[in-house]
């Protein structure tokens, strides 16, 4: 063996990890330390250093991280994530707040529109659509026969007089030909006409009367 | 981390990595409580310096903390990247080195201030280790980078030579010239410490 090989295997001989040298190179590497001084110098050298180092190694072997760095990122976690939760938090307030307000503005906005349609074309009898909104119910006293006449107001076939006390006056839009359902004569030729009428309608719900708003005044 | 133990599925690193992503504090502290010691020791062997290997565990794990999705678990397992996050911030410590040495405060026999040394035996016992370790830690924090890399993964960390390999991102045998070349001018500095001056070996001429 020569010095050179010996400088590659004899400190692994002597190192910490003799497995991973053959056991003949190691033997070779014994006799060429037992012959060559400069190889059993540098051989003995390096087993000083190997105690220097185990030294070294023992003196950190337990060496861990200051508890303070765990509690710093402990704590940077925490604000980190309970930053990221308010932020997601106020994301989520604000879509709402929005998304209300969109609700409210549009709600407002029907509701304006179906005061401003009151008294516009809705269903009445015989499967008359509309897409108008509920019939509107006009402000009334109590009537009387002579009210009723005064009113212009027909009463249906079938109703009394006094069926019509605490009655209510609904203003509603129907179809001419509907006019027939209630009992009163129509133009076959205009049955599809839409016309507004006020039905006065008594306590159970029924129409009791009937005026076209052009006869009430 | 014992390799061939089987690890119950809620406890492995990526788990308690994706947990941590999501914002669970307890699996955060979990992933640091089984690495930091051995990052903080390398960052010491390293850099010889507490203050800085501590700096760099905590910088390792604020990368961690705000960037989660650059682990990619094809590359290795959890550890292997935080021990590449530190290996980087070590050599980017050691490259700001000669600018840093004069803030150091020394102790009289040259060592620097910040050096630990843990064990205690007897005062005798531990003043004579602390003198050995101290001047073979100067030796070792001498040597160029990638030597010392070599020497603390395979000396002081005790890793197979494939296990340093792997750490250190180079060939096996990159590892083992390394590892030679380090430890013979390991062996001439300190025989230049113990004012003793033997063969210098070839291994130490560039």
């Amino acid at each position: 063996m020569k010095c050179e090989e010996f400088e590659a295997i004899g400190l692994e001989r002597s190192g910490v990890r003799m497995s991973e040298v053959e056991a003949d190179l190691q033997d070779a590497a014994a006799a060429h330390a037992a012959q060559c001084p400069g190889c059993a110098a540098l051989q003995e050298s390096w087993q000083q250093a190997r105690l220097a180092l185990q030294a070294l190694r023992e003196t950190t072997r337990d060496a861990e991280t200051p508890r303070r760095v765990e509690m710093q990122l402990v704590h940077e976690f925490g604000l980190r994530h309970r930053a990221r939760k308010t932020r997601t938090a106020a994301i989520f307030a604000a879509w709402a707040l929005a998304t209300a307000a969109v609700l409210f503005a549009g709600v407002s906005w029907w509701n304006s529109r179906l005061t401003q349609t009151q008294g516009g074309p809705v269903s009445a009898g015989n499967g008359a659509k509309s897409n108008a909104p509920a019939p509107a119910v006009l402000p009334g006293d109590a009537f009387d026969e002579a009210t009723l006449v005064a009113d212009n107001f027909t009463l249906l076939p079938g109703s009394l007089p006094q069926e019509v006390d605490d009655s209510a006056i609904v203003r509603v839009g129907m179809q001419r030909g509907a006019l027939s359902a209630l009992g009163l004569p129509v133009d076959e030729e205009r049955v599809s006409d839409w016309i507004q009428v006020d039905l006065l309608v008594g306590q159970d719900g029924l129409p009791k009367a009937v005026r076209l708003p052009e006869q009430a005044n | 981390m014992p390799g061939g133990m089987s690890i119950p599925e809620q406890d492995r690193d990526d788990v308690l990595l994706r947990r941590a992503a999501k914002g669970d504090e307890e699996s955060f502290t979990a992933l640091y409580r089984r690495h930091q010691a051995a990052l903080y020791r390398f960052a010491l062997r390293m850099t010889g310096n507490a203050w800085a290997a501590e700096e760099i565990v905590q910088d390792v794990f604020m990368t961690l903390m705000r960037e989660p999705k650059k682990y990619d678990s094809d590359r290795g397992p959890v550890g292997a990247f935080l021990y590449g996050i530190a290996r980087n911030r070590v050599m980017k410590h050691l490259e700001r080195l000669p600018r840093e040495l004069p803030l150091e405060e020394t102790n009289d026999d040259g060592t620097r201030a910040s050096e630990i040394a843990v064990n205690s035996f007897t005062p005798a016992n531990w003043a004579e280790q602390q003198e050995r370790s101290a001047r073979v830690h100067a030796a070792v924090l001498d040597l160029p980078a990638e030597f010392r890399e070599a020497v603390v993964l395979c000396e002081l960390e005790e890793l197979s030579y494939e296990e340093a390999a792997q750490r250190s991102g180079c060939p096996i045998g990159t590892i083992r010239s390394r590892l030679h070349r380090g430890r013979a001018l390991l062996m001439a500095k300190l025989e230049i410490l113990r004012d003793a001056p033997r063969r210098v070996s070839a291994a130490t001429r560039r």
